[in-house]
């Protein structure tokens, strides 16, 4: 067994997000745990440690790259939105853990539909009128999301099929309007954008109520001293 | 992980070259349509929850194609490039690889890649009698290729339209449970619903509005929908025009104003659906419990009784095939006969074969009308597994 204090496979990978709120308030809660994240090298530095320990590295990139390094295992640790986590990685439950979530970052994905269907105000009420938009207007309603997944498998588990997804990068509250989709599923926190919109969200169309969350990866490659930083790590989170 | 390759591709291959010869015996063409395929005519047919169990991609023009999911779609799709109307006779027969997504991994039983051999009878009016053609040469080619115990397992979707159809209740009672059927879940909340409360509507629809709206005239109600709107500065965004809401809302009023759904009733759909019988047996169990209750769907037991003997002709042993009412559910682009075989060794969750009869199919591929259409396949690793026990 290899020893050596700078094997790679040894040192505690953590992934963090790269950028704006979210990695200011990741760094915060670490900070009030205890945990100091030193950038290494210049301050634009993609690299870094947290002082007192040791055997850990520290990268700052994207948070869905986040979750894409947890479902491969490149990352032991990260800080993702649990949005992300479900939506990335198809068989999350058995490919990471979600290890404690942090209190911010907090998002709902939802299903939003224009308000002026004053028929339309759950998913059964969508259901019943997906058939006859399609005999009229001779399409499926269009559902816009980049949550592809996430959607699929709330509509999926309400029995609703008839839809299409269409795949939307941005500006995702503004495609009913535009004329793109018909209806959305996005993520809002105070419903303030879906309103300006024209926008409602369904009484049952809450899909997640999503944070950021303290991840573990299930498929990284753990060994004894890996598995010591990650509980020092958590143990000053108090998680 | 297993079945990543095609380890046992010389043993597959003799075992196909076998299921071939005696479909091409009776008459079928052997085919080979593409593997890659427009994603949207699946989609259109199975919906999004293709995604989840498809491998669907853009192409560099930004087209959503997928590796075929089955060799039906695309058994269709030739057949309609060679005769626009769709409607014209012909059999084909294949031998090909589909693709599954297979989201806790690939396994033996449950391989990411296999290879399906199969057939299909587009265009035979005699409905009866391309089913039971259609099941008798799918068995004849299991049994050439080796395998002989096995447990048939037969539906018929067309008899639970007859009960739907002969039911007492308002059409668009019956076209709600026509598309909840494929959700048991769903149907059986519907169901309840239908009986207890069709009144019953979601809460924070607008009260104040819908009292004011007559089914009887429909004129006003668009009026009263739009002053509705204007009254609440709510801006019509998207496709669906005031008609289409007010239409709607009508229907909602319908309901709250109609009768239940009687219990009898109600019950009767639901022990409909839970009879498990032996093939032969169900027919009279299913017509007595009609008749009990007046309900006629003689012509869907007639076609039913038929089928079957036109099958005990094939040669077929239908004395120990199980008819089950439920079954066909889950599999959307099925619409009357389906059958399925199953072998012990491996269980009712992973067939050895399966098919049935799928009559909108070819217009959802672009045929200007429903064409009769049937098929079965073979999963032929499956078969090789059961064959070599």
């Amino acid at each position: 067994m290899s020893r050596e204090g700078d094997d790679l496979s040894t040192r505690l990978q953590i992934a963090l997000p790269s950028k704006g709120r979210l990695m200011e308030q990741t760094l915060e809660v670490f900070r009030q745990a205890g945990l100091n994240v030193r950038k290494t090298g210049n301050e634009r530095g993609y690299r870094g440690e947290i002082e007192g320990i040791d055997n850990v590295d520290v990268s700052f990139i994207s948070a869905s790259e986040i979750a894409a390094c947890l479902k491969s295992g490149k990352a032991h640790l990260g800080v993702t939105g649990e949005d992300l986590v479900r939506e990335k990685i198809s068989d999350w439950k058995t490919r990471v853990e979600l290890l404690k979530p942090l209190g911010f970052g907090f998002a709902d994905v939802v299903v939003a539909v224009p308000k002026c269907w004053l028929d339309v105000s759950t998913v059964a009420d969508l259901d019943e009128i997906a058939g006859r938009f399609r005999d009229d207007h001779g399409r499926w309603f269009r559902v816009a999301t980049k949550y592809v997944n996430l959607t699929r498998r709330f509509f999926s588990a309400k029995g609703v099929t008839d839809y299409r997804i269409v795949e939307s990068l941005g500006a995702t509250e503004g495609t009913p309007a535009a004329g793109t989709a018909d209806l959305i599923v996005d993520i809002t926190s105070t419903g303030a954008t879906l309103q300006a919109n024209g926008l409602k969200i369904l009484d049952d169309g809450v899909i997640l109520k999503s944070q950021a969350t303290f991840v573990a990866s299930n498929v990284a490659p753990w060994t004894p001293s890996t598995r010591q930083a990650q509980n020092e790590i958590m143990a000053r989170l108090g998680a | 992980m297993v079945a990543e390759t095609a380890r046992q591709f010389e043993a597959l291959e003799a075992q196909a070259g076998k299921l071939l010869s005696v479909f091409i015996k009776a008459g079928h063409e052997a085919v080979a349509p593409a593997v890659i395929q427009p994603a949207d005519i699946y989609l259109d047919v199975i919906g999004e929850s293709l995604r989840g169990r498809t491998y669907v991609f853009l192409d560099p023009d930004g087209d959503e194609l997928c590796l075929r999911p089955d060799l039906t779609v695309p058994t269709c799709r030739l057949h309609m490039e060679r005769h626009a109307s769709g409607g014209k006779p012909a059999k084909y027969c294949y031998n090909g690889t589909a693709f599954r997504f297979q989201p806790v991994g690939a396994s033996a039983a449950h391989p990411r890649e296999f290879r399906q051999a199969g057939i299909e009878a587009i265009g035979n009016s005699d409905r009866e009698k391309a089913d039971a053609k259609t099941l008798a040469l799918v068995l004849e080619g299991l049994r050439v290729a080796g395998l002989t115990d096995y447990k048939l397992r037969i539906g018929d979707l067309g008899l639970f339209r007859a009960v739907l159809e002969s039911a007492d209740m308002p059409q668009r009672w019956r076209q709600r449970l026509m598309h909840q059927f494929w959700r048991p879940e769903a149907f059986r909340a519907e169901l309840k619903r239908l009986t207890q409360s069709p009144a019953d509507t979601s809460p924070s629809l607008p009260r104040e509005l819908l009292a004011e709206l007559d089914p009887g005239k429909p004129g006003e109600a668009l009026q009263a929908v739009s002053a509705y709107l204007e009254k609440h500065d709510i801006e019509m965004v998207g496709a669906r025009t005031v008609a289409d809401i007010t239409e709607n809302l009508l229907m909602i009023v319908a309901d709250q104003r109609a009768e239940p759904l009687s219990a009898r009733t109600a019950a009767l759909i639901s022990n409909y659906i839970g009879v498990t019988a032996p093939a032969r047996a169900a027919g009279a169990r299913l017509k007595d419990v009609m008749s009990s209750e007046g309900i006629d769907i003689s012509d869907a037991l007639d076609a039913y009784h038929r089928r079957l003997q036109l099958l005990a002709e094939a040669g077929v042993d239908v004395v120990h095939a199980d008819f089950s009412a439920e079954f066909g559910r889950t599999l959307e682009y099925y619409t009357g006969f389906v059958f399925e075989v199953v072998v012990p060794t491996l269980g009712a969750a992973s067939p050895v074969a399966g098919g049935g009869r799928y009559d909108s199919l070819m217009r959802m591929c672009g045929a200007p009308s429903d064409v009769p259409a049937v098929g079965g396949a073979v999963h032929t690793e499956r078969l090789l597994a059961a064959v070599r026990g």
